[in-house]
């Protein structure tokens, strides 16, 4: 839920999913679901002329199970503010 | 208090390097090190200040098993999430 | 779901686990991403040749095979010829 919350507040900024299959596609974000399933919009393939497969589209929905990474845009992402949501997420989830 | 005494369950061990630089070994031959800013139950992180290493071991033609040379990408990532499913440990920062 | 709602009856590019890429019009989808597609066709990339397209007709490609659903600008598809295009196939998922 953390995770996810994070991504909602991170929406119409732009971010590069680095997918499992090595292609990393950045784009605007759009949405995200609790899968951290992504959509983005006015997408770029880095490397697109090893890439072209991807030319003609211009906004996607990525499933969440292939993504390995998500750079994030570091000016939009309060550290503080998240270290201390992930500690109250820890504490109420001590007794499982 | 002896700080260890706080540590009852492995997830402890990953609250306590909150804003504290970890070394993370990731499938694919991949590690990460940065400051921990969040984590969920699934090992979903984010971290700043990130250096990833890729290992590509490359295994000459004729060469007897075992003896291939061990090329590494290095790459700097300015905050990054990384999904869970790729997590094969995360350690503390050494105390050194 | 991050919604696949937007892409239904529109052109779309999916990249599957093993690296195939197949192009048709969204007919449905559920909570899963099933997807079924009609008139579709598997676009096989490689260096040496151009894009060969093979068509496929309707298809049902299930949710956890996916990777990735774009929507085709027709457009700047149509602009494109595929018989110039060569290219790597796009690699399998691995981790």
């Amino acid at each position: 839920m953390l995770i996810f919350s994070v991504f909602k507040t991170l929406t119409d900024q732009r971010v590069t999913v680095e997918l499992k299959n090595d292609l990393s596609i950045s784009g605007v974000l759009k949405s995200v679901d609790q899968f951290l399933n992504i959509r983005l919009d006015s997408i770029r393939v880095l490397d697109e002329a090893r890439h072209p497969h991807m030319m003609a589209v211009k906004n996607c929905f990525i499933r969440g199970s292939v993504v390995r990474y998500v750079t994030l845009p570091a000016e939009h992402v309060d550290t503080q503010l998240l270290e201390d949501a992930t500690r109250r997420e820890a504490a109420t989830q001590v007794k499982r | 208090m002896d700080p260890s005494s706080s540590i009852q369950e492995p997830f402890d061990l990953i609250r306590l390097s909150l804003s504290e630089r970890v070394f993370v070994k990731l499938r694919g031959d991949r590690e990460l090190t940065g400051v921990l800013h969040a984590y969920d139950g699934h090992m979903n992180l984010i971290l700043s200040d990130v250096e990833e290493t890729i290992m590509i071991v490359d295994v000459a033609e004729g060469a007897p098993e075992g003896q291939g040379t061990v090329n590494v990408a290095k790459r700097k990532m300015e905050m990054l999430f990384v999904r869970g499913d790729g997590v094969i440990l995360v350690s503390p920062p050494s105390r050194t | 779901m991050a919604s696949l709602q937007g892409y239904v009856d529109r052109r779309v590019l999916l990249i599957l686990q093993d690296g195939r890429a197949i192009v048709g019009v969204m007919a449905g989808f559920d909570q899963k991403s099933n997807v079924v597609l009609s008139d579709s066709k598997e676009r096989v990339y490689s260096i040496d040749e151009g894009v060969e397209e093979i068509p496929l007709g309707l298809y049902l490609v299930k949710g956890d095979m996916i990777v990735l659903i774009g929507e085709i600008d027709d457009t700047l598809d149509k602009a494109v010829d595929l018989s110039t295009i060569h290219a790597e196939p796009i690699p399998p998922i691995r981790y």
